[in-house]
């Protein structure tokens, strides 16, 4: 396939052509169809198309596979969507197998396995008898632009597989989607990164390439070194467990700690929304013909970039966030009053369509966020917030742990929720190597009393992710992050940096700087790291990769790459001169396991500070907090007697 | 005109105001034998001048040619009559014959089974259209480039999407007139022209016409049946109908306007066939008789020595007899406009320019400058010209005239020249009669370069596909493969020679899918030729397949691992665990942790008989152990529930590094059965399954406190926690007098300030302030504070006093409010003179 080299970055291909692709997909069912989509993609699809679009196919109506409760008197075609899992493909057999037979009146199913078909899934319909029964497709559904600035592969399952289940299916995944990117722009000239995991995705990526250039003579030119990508930077989520298992204190990340969100939607009381909202927010509603859902007072709000209140918040840390509100409202209020200015008919007109209709929008948005952010308020204004906080703050500024045993065991002791205890032991765990096994006694016998005794399997899983270990085990661990050594060395730790005008990450926990970001900002921001650890000799702009900063990536756990994927020497001059030499070079930063939406508000500060020399494109299985993290674990906890 | 180049327009005829040419392709090489006759055969082209298929006609009879030749079969030959291959027909009778775009042969027997040869080799893959079709019988078929519709028996439509995976569907019952209605005949529109971009049908039934897809049958309600053809143009724009009165209509796609009309003249006769020749005009035949109508209803006429087969093209037609080979188009404008008699176009003249110039005549400057102005596109339209040619000696002549109009131009970009220069060598190379390709230039725009390749390597033209994938700079790896595969199947050498050939040749070539090679190999028998040429293949996940078939199981399990593609290790272990005992297969998944855990994994939600299994194999107590607690979690009955714990006590027990959770878990079953037992006294509550904190915070809220004293000296419940958990459950109940007295009682371990915020935070100020003057351990801001919380503003004001903090009593003044106001300045009048 040959690809036109594009000059600039722009996700909004990647989701024209997913939307495109949904189309084919639709139309390649003729007439009214029953649409049964995996859960698993319902977000995801939902940030491609609104329903309304499904509609406007043909689509009657829309099922879960997990409900298993098709009905098969609206249309005749069933089509399904599903990732392309062997437990989809069990539960596709068994209804395919279901279906009611009526004679005369076949029911045409077809399938789309997202992002591929696999000899796995063709094998089990095979095994089940339904192969012939089905016409088996695929749609390639990889990344999704959730923002400009942010590719998701919206893998909701990544964090299990890749630390729990270790079957990594989504580092294939992972190294698909960055081959797509380096179809369309070339491959990335450096590929930089820390952790196990990551390495095992640079090891599939390079495979990949290789096999690709196998391929055919035709490829080889779109898989020259992009003269616009600078660098591809892999972080494993595994270098760097200690940021999402902190509280997010950016807007948009107390948001998801408190509300929740996935796939870019936010479900809220109706009553926080106010009026006019809730309209467009109803794209990934249920089925068309089932009655309206019975808890009618929860509403999903998508939360992007075009609300344009909620972009001069998402990013900042709360403590500014009043002050932010009250500036907008002041604006929006101006903007209103600017009727005033207007004298002529066309301006008049122009006032209308360029600043009344965007206020009006700002004023809805508006009372959303002040509502929103009042809730959060509430909420960290409790006792058992600020606990939880002075806990967290004392641990990763490294002070004395006796005092946290007893505000951990009084958290307990209190009923605060298992995700807030757990995060907190995990986090101790993690920044000190292990608990003493006195304590990793005491604690799990906390745990095990205060949650319930199935909990054994939590603390199992958390073990076997290594979050929560005797420091017996962990110590005998080949490579730990070792926080003592970086916490000075990277400056994780500052007590000193407003909250309103940042000079450094370190904003988006208040006190922390995420060190996966910091790792980000070796490769990238060498001089401003060197400076910041005093006494550093200053580093030449030349200088690229983990260069300067080799100790660091010493004391982080993980495998450490550093891989140049050249050109010979006539195709890279013969390249040159088709594409000229772009002076703003993009880096792609690839969090592999997930990232927390203050990681993402700190790569967009680090972003803003390099405009003009450097685009920052943020690449990731999946949005990822420590609530999802410490649920990943108990999943196993929760196992119900089946209903009947 | 130059010499020895015959007059282009002799083979023009003028119908209507346009020409059309009948162009001899090839003259078959079975012209030759007098005991061969076409008649006899029915034949089907493939579409882009490919192949033809003949095979005898059983509604004839024929002269017995000895048992040799009894057996049926199929010929398929290229347009020159060159013999590709002889397919033997062992089947039921044959029903219908036809090709798709990619040259594949579909043969559709009476009984609804098809085989699609692939090759023009004679392999094939086959399926069946289904049991309606077994049981009505297929009666005829249309096919079109990637599929086709077949009516059986029972006026049904069953329809053929694609032919890698062929899944028939039905299309909508018609709905005809009567259920005696015939149909008297059909077409289809193909899903790339039609309106809803699936298969439609038009049939014709009785008077009129329906109109048949996938989900409904529409009469077009016509009064003037019935229609003994159907043809469709090849730009599914306009239908050609025959009436039985002798007439062909052409009416558009939509059954709304009647474009022509022309008379055959034959009231009595049907013609045997009806075909679109390009898409303004119609050829009607019989047998030897073939009128063609053209726009506006008029028509030629020619007859033949014997029976006219019709192969329709997307730009004219082919006809083909014994004779010869022929192609009928309308002249594309430009040549028309070169050629025509009398033409004084700009490329007309540029073309008699060229010719003076050759006979060194001096009228040629002349000739250029008359058509100076327009001597571009002159130059474009003689390029454009010669692309139309057959005649290789025109096509010279015309690109001689474009040279030479261009060497005039001072500006000119050579693109397309050399473009069609090229274009011509490659025409002209598959024109050949060797070759025996009929096709055109815009045939060739049409199927691709690409597939031209794939027709000539099919061909086994490896050599010729070769030069021109090099000329056109196209892959080439696909046609070394196909010359490897064919290697490997016909050649006699030994298999070290073969494989040291195969990769000799292949090494400096890109791409080559040795899976392929080596999977010809392997079904040709020579297992060991395979493996040696799957050692070539880099991409470790394209090696599995293959592998799996060979039965080389646990290198398959390896290259799947190495490809990194999990599902592809899942697929390979899914074959494996079927095929496998349990022990063997846990030996070989053993020492691989990728496809260890893959396993773990779907077993966990899949077949835990089989995970409990693989832990015990590896003695990994644990995971047992929570495999089993799992199981204790999803049981319903209370008995196995407390069995299942006990065994996964036991096992972690066993276990040794993990006696915590293993004494946990006994605690869990003494707490399971006094939570039962609590049910049991305690009505319409439920305790089973809580944990031991809630437990206690539930019996305490409910105000069982004894027992809930009992729980916590069984559960050694340390007292700190104790104390935080009733304390949440007194408020919880709002049992303030009991609050008051229990804090009477005894000294807290918690201190006391969490009882003031419990009380205050669940709104009762007057009971969170008796634990003020107890939290002793607060400095006195913080109790001032506390005091200020409970709206005790003058309290407040004492603590300031005691403390003898004048700012303190200051900043309470403006929080007081009624009598509180005075006694603050009072008290601040007190602290005064102090200073």
């Amino acid at each position: 396939m040959v690809t036109e080299r594009l000059t600039e970055f722009d996700p909004s291909r990647i989701k024209d052509q997913a939307l495109r692709d949904l189309c084919n997909v639709l139309e390649g069912v003729r007439g009214k169809k029953s649409l049964v989509v995996d859960q698993a993609l319902a977000g995801p699809l939902g940030l491609i198309a609104q329903f309304s679009l499904l509609q406007d196919y043909g689509v009657v109506q829309l099922h879960w596979i997990e409900d298993n409760n098709i009905d098969y008197t609206a249309s005749k075609n069933i089509l399904y969507i599903a990732r392309c899992t062997a437990k989809n493909a069990y539960s596709i057999a068994s209804q395919i197998k279901n279906a009611p037979r009526v004679p005369g009146q076949d029911f045409e199913h077809s399938l789309f396995f997202v992002p591929r078909r696999t000899p796995l899934c063709d094998r089990i319909l095979e095994d089940e008898g339904v192969f012939g029964d089905v016409t088996i497709n695929e749609y390639p559904l990889y990344f999704i632009p959730l923002e400009p600035d942010v590719l998701s592969l919206e893998l909701d399952d990544a964090f299990e597989d890749l630390y729990l289940h270790k079957t990594y299916t989504s580092i294939f995944n992972s190294a698909k989607a960055l081959m797509l990117l380096q179809q369309q722009y070339g491959l990335f000239p450096r590929i930089t990164g820390k952790g196990d995991k990551g390495k095992r995705l640079l090891d599939a990526l390079m495979r990949m390439r290789n096999e690709a250039a196998a391929e055919d003579a035709s490829t080889s030119m779109a898989l020259a070194p992009s003269s616009l990508i600078d660098n591809l930077i892999i972080i494993d989520r595994e270098t760097d467990f200690v940021t999402p298992l902190l509280t997010q204190l950016t807007y948009e990340g107390l948001v998801d700690e408190i509300f929740g969100m996935n796939n870019s939607h936010v479900e809220l009381d109706a009553s926080l929304i106010g009026n006019a909202m809730q309209t467009p927010a109803d794209s990934t509603g249920r089925s068309v013909g089932a009655p309206p859902a019975p808890q009618a007072k929860k509403r999903k709000v998508h939360l992007e970039g075009t609300d344009r209140v909620f972009t001069e918040l998402r990013n900042v840390n709360f403590s500014a966030v009043p002050g932010i509100l009250k500036k907008t409202a002041l604006r929006i209020d101006a903007d209103f009053k600017k009727k005033d200015d207007c004298k002529t008919v066309s301006e008049m007109k122009t006032y209308v369509t360029k600043v009344l209709g965007p206020a009006q929008k700002d004023r809805t948005s508006l009372s959303m966020h002040f509502n929103i952010a009042e809730v959060i308020q509430k909420h960290i204004n409790t006792e058992l917030f600020e606990k939880t906080l002075e806990v967290q703050q004392s641990l990763i500024a490294g002070y004395s742990s006796t005092q946290q045993h007893e505000l951990l065991t009084e958290l307990i002791a209190r009923g605060a929720s298992l995700e807030t205890v757990l995060r907190l032991l995990c986090l101790y765990s993690t920044v000190n190597t292990g608990f003493k096994p006195k304590d990793f006694d005491l604690f799990r016998r906390e745990i095990l009393q205060g949650y319930g005794y199935e909990h054994v399997l939590t603390l199992a899983a958390l073990e076997k992710v290594a979050l929560f270990q005797s420091r017996t085990v962990a110590a005998s661990a080949a490579s730990r992050t070792n926080y003592d050594y970086l916490r000075n060395r990277l400056k994780l730790f500052s007590e000193n940096v407003s909250e309103s005008e940042p000079n450094d990450i370190v904003y988006v926990y208040s006190v922390y700087a995420p060190l996966s970001v910091r790792l980000v900002q070796c490769v990238i921001q060498k001089s401003e790291m060197a400076q910041a650890a005093k006494g550093e000799k200053t580093l030449g702009p030349s200088t690229a990769g983990w260069k300067g900063f080799e100790d660091v990536v010493k004391n982080v756990g993980g495998k450490t790459f550093d891989e140049l994927q050249k050109a010979p020497q006539n195709m890279l001059t013969a390249k040159m001169i088709l594409d000229g030499q772009n002076e703003k070079k993009v880096t792609v930063v690839f969090f592999l396991g997930g990232i927390t939406y203050t990681e993402i508000a700190a790569l967009r500060w680090i972003a803003k500070k390099e405009e003009g020399r450097r685009q920052i494109i943020i690449a990731t299985t999946g949005i990822i907090n420590g609530n999802k993290i410490i649920r990943a674990a108990t999943a196993d906890a929760q196992t119900k007697p089946a209903p009947h | 005109m130059a010499s020895g180049l015959s007059n282009p327009t002799s083979t023009w005829e003028r119908v209507s105001g346009q020409y059309y040419r009948k162009l001899t392709l090839f003259t078959p090489s079975w012209a030759e034998d007098d005991d061969f006759n076409l008649d006899d055969y029915l034949v089907t082209g493939a579409p882009f001048g490919g192949a033809l298929a003949l095979w005898k006609d059983p509604r004839k009879f024929h002269t017995y040619q000895g048992v040799q030749s009894a057996k049926p079969s199929i010929v398929i030959c290229n347009l020159a009559g060159s013999l590709l291959r002889r397919i033997t027909w062992d089947r039921g009778p044959i029903q219908a014959i036809g090709w798709s775009d990619d040259e594949h042969l579909l043969v559709v027997t009476s009984d609804g089974s098809v085989r699609c040869y692939y090759d023009l080799q004679g392999n094939f893959t086959q399926f069946s259209l289904g049991s309606d079709a077994e049981e009505h019988g297929v009666v005829s078929c249309r096919f079109w480039g990637t599929g086709f519709v077949a009516l059986l028996g029972n006026n049904a439509f069953v329809t053929v999407n694609r032919y890698d995976e062929p899944r028939p569907r039905p299309l909508a019952l018609p709905k005809l007139p009567t259920p005696e209605s015939k149909v008297h005949s059909w077409a289809i529109i193909p899903p790339n022209y039609s309106d809803s971009r699936h298969v439609e049908v038009i049939m014709a039934t009785d008077q009129t016409i329906l109109i048949v897809d996938a989900t409904e049958s529409q009469d077009q309600i016509l009064q003037n049946g019935p229609f003994h053809h159907i043809s469709v143009s090849p730009n599914g724009s306009y239908v050609a109908l025959y009436t039985g009165d002798g007439k062909v209509w052409v009416i558009d796609v939509k059954f709304q306007q009647k474009l022509s009309e022309y008379d055959s003249g034959k009231t009595g006769e049907i013609p045997i066939d009806v075909q679109w020749c390009g898409v303004d005009s119609v050829v009607l035949v019989w047998e030897d008789e073939v009128h063609m109508v053209g726009p506006n209803g008029a028509a030629l006429r020619w007859y033949y020595d014997s029976r006219v087969n019709l192969v329709p093209e997307m730009d004219g037609i082919r006809m083909i007899t014994t004779e010869k080979c022929e192609f009928l188009q309308r002249v594309p404008d430009v040549t028309r406009s070169i050629f025509e008699f009398g033409s004084a176009s700009p490329p007309a003249g540029l073309l008699e320019a060229v010719g003076h110039l050759e006979r060194k005549s001096p009228k040629a400057d002349d000739a250029i400058q008359l058509i100076r102005p327009s001597l571009p596109e002159a130059v474009a339209a003689c390029v454009q010209a010669a692309g139309h040619e057959f005649d290789v000696g025109w096509q010279k002549q015309l690109l001689k005239a474009a040279s030479f109009g261009k060497s005039v131009l001072e500006l000119y970009n050579s693109d397309d020249f050399v473009e069609m220069c090229k274009t011509l060598r490659v025409l002209n190379a598959v024109r050949y009669y060797e070759v025996g390709l009929g096709i055109t230039m815009d045939q060739l725009e049409r199927l691709t370069p690409d597939k031209l390749i794939e027709r000539l390597v099919a061909r086994q033209e490896h050599l010729l596909a070769l030069r021109i994938s090099d000329y056109l700079s196209l892959p080439t790896d696909k046609i070394y493969i196909h010359w490897a595969c064919m290697k490997v199947k016909l050649s006699a050498d030994d298999e070290d020679s073969i494989c040291k050939d195969i990769v000799q040749k292949l090494k400096n070539e890109r791409g080559i899918a040795y899976d392929a090679i080596a999977k010809a190999a392997f079904e040709e028998g020579r297992g060991r030729l395979a493996t040696q040429l799957l050692n070539h293949e880099p991409r470790a996940g394209r090696q599995v397949p293959l592998l799996m078939s060979m039965e080389e199981d646990e290198i398959a399990l390896d290259k799947a691992i190495e490809s990194s593609d999990s599902d592809l290790v899942f697929y390979v272990l899914l074959h494996l665990k079927k095929k496998l005992p349990v022990a063997t297969f846990f030996r070989m998944i053993n020492n691989r942790p990728v496809a260890y855990s893959i396993i773990e994994t779907s077993a966990k939600y899949q077949d835990t008989e089989l995970l409990k299994d693989l832990y015990y194999q590896d003695d990994r107590k644990t995971d047992g152990a929570n495999v089993i607690l799992r199981e204790s979690l999803a049981q319903e009955n209370f008995t196995t529930r407390i069995d299942k714990l006990k065994l996964a006590s036991k096992l972690l027990k066993d276990s040794k590094d993990h006696l915590i959770e293993a004494a946990a878990l006994e605690e869990s079953i003494r707490l399971l059965t006094l939570q039962e037992s609590l049910e049991r006294d305690i009505f319409e509550e439920s305790f089973v399954g809580l944990p031991l904190n809630e437990t206690i915070f539930k019996l305490t809220r409910l105000g069982f406190h004894p027992r809930a004293n009992k729980i916590r000296t069984e559960f050694k419940m340390p007292d700190k926690r104790f104390w935080w958990i009733k304390l949440r459950g007194l408020v919880a109940k709002r049992e303030w007098a009991e609050i008051e007295e229990w804090s009477k009682s005894k000294t807290s371990p918690i201190g006391w300030e969490p009882f003031f915020n419990e009380c205050l935070s669940a709104g009762n100020t007057k009971v969170a302030a008796i634990f003020i003057p107890k939290c002793k351990n607060l400095s006195h801001t913080e109790r001032i504070n506390m005091w200020v919380q409970c709206g005790m503003v003058a309290k407040a004001g004492e603590e300031a006093v005691a403390a003898r903090d004048y700012h303190a009593l200051e900043a309470l003044l403006p929080k007081a409010t009624g009598a509180a106001i005075p006694e603050i300045q009072r008290m601040m009048q007190k602290l005064r003179p102090s200073r």
